[in-house]
């Protein structure tokens, strides 16, 4: 019968709880590009995220044996590493340099296509989501390039569901304000 | 269900295909006759593959891996947890009656060449055999391609196989090497470099 990943993700930290360090090496690979992709998101720095990356593969081969196979592999990983950027930020007195101002809700200016045709332009999208505070911008990822869940997601960043909910609206409308602005900007830089 | 005020909360998730059943036809009889969120839904789609391509693919850093495999040879020995002193007890009389018939098996199998060592030099492939590949198969495989299996098998059935006579650096030649073992149907569902 075919296992899914999560079940393949669950005997390897099963073997890795018993210090079989092939399995390790098979976690690694499996799972570090995530943990990357993810820490990357939220620390913004290569090296950095690298250097956590490693950590979290430290903490796995130490505390597999707390995996609990009610949980996802991956949720569980990602629940590492969000403590350790975590950890990290605060360590390094990290703040966003830029944070988007989400109070002021909707860009309703812009018409729904416009929005579309927008957010298509991956150059300014990467500027916005870099603007995106911390919080916004790990919630932009967790559902959108790792497609989880909102109870998922609840899990990994250790908040309430609402809480991830309302997160995800103010980075959405952010997000907006920003691509509206931008394109704005672009517009009359072109015009010169 | 269609009486939800617009559902911006939930979107993100029905985009997403996460949300519970529930919550999911709900969201879709209020699509069905709401333009605006009809709209959220089609900038959301284009934000979730953005993001997706934006972010792209991390392959695993292979520098990383020996990195995080030499610290986790130097991190200390786990505690021992109490729950393992039976397992333990009866892990070793297993060990002490295999060993006992293997004594016996010894007597009446014709003696095993030794194994080459030190296992030094050459490059280490990983490879899946096929369940149904018998002994003999496999071990006509390993001797055609000159291959030793130094570990294995994993927790997923992976196998580490040595090529004595390959170069690293000899990439021409490991992907020969790979091309024949996935060519050996019936015995090898995957191979791959370490």
């Amino acid at each position: 019968m075919p296992t899914s990943a999560a079940d393949e993700g669950g005997i390897l930290l099963a073997g890795i709880a018993r210090g079989r360090e092939q399995d390790m090496g098979e976690f690694y690979r499996r799972y570090h590009g995530r943990i990357y992709a993810f820490l990357l998101r939220r620390l913004r720095n290569a090296a950095d995220a690298a250097e956590v990356a490693n950590e979290v593969m430290l903490e796995v081969w130490r505390g597999a044996a707390r995996f609990e196979a009610r949980a996802r592999p991956l949720t569980w990983v990602l629940g590492i590493a969000q403590h350790k950027a975590v950890d990290r930020m605060r360590r390094e007195q990290h703040f966003a340099a830029e944070e988007l101002d989400t109070e002021d809700l909707a860009d309703e200016s812009a018409g729904a296509v416009d929005l579309v045709a927008r957010v298509q332009d991956a150059t300014l999208l990467r500027r916005c989501l870099e603007r995106l505070s911390d919080a916004h911008r790990a919630v932009v990822h967790l559902a959108f390039f790792e497609d989880l869940g909102y109870g998922e997601i609840a899990a990994i960043l250790d908040c309430p569901e609402g809480t991830v909910k309302t997160r995800m609206f103010h980075a959405k409308q952010g997000l907006k304000r920003c691509l509206g602005r931008l394109l704005g900007l672009d517009a009359e830089g072109g015009a010169r | 269900m269609s009486e939800l005020a617009h559902p911006d909360e939930l979107l993100p998730w029905y985009v997403n295909h996460t949300l519970p059943a529930a919550e999911r036809q709900a969201v879709e009889a209020h699509l069905r006759g709401c333009e605006r969120c009809s709209a959220e839904i089609g900038f959301l789609e284009a934000l979730r593959m953005q993001v997706k391509q934006a972010t792209g693919e991390h392959p695993p850093d292979r520098v990383g891996l020996q990195r995080l495999m030499r610290e986790v040879r130097a991190a200390p020995t786990r505690r021992e947890r109490p729950w393992l002193r039976p397992a333990l007890a009866a892990a070793v009389a297993a060990v002490v009656v295999q060993a006992a018939l293997i004594g016996w098996l010894w007597t009446r199998q014709p003696p095993i060449e030794p194994l080459g060592g030190p296992w030094s030099g050459g490059v280490v492939l990983q490879v899946r055999f096929a369940p149904a590949a018998s002994e003999a198969r496999i071990r006509a495989l390993l001797q055609a391609s000159d291959a030793t299996i130094i570990d294995g098998p994993g927790a997923l059935g992976v196998y580490r196989l040595r090529l004595r006579d390959l170069r690293p650096g000899d990439r021409r030649a490991v992907a020969k090497a790979l091309a024949e073992l996935r060519a050996a149907r019936g015995v090898v569902v995957q191979a791959e470099a370490e």
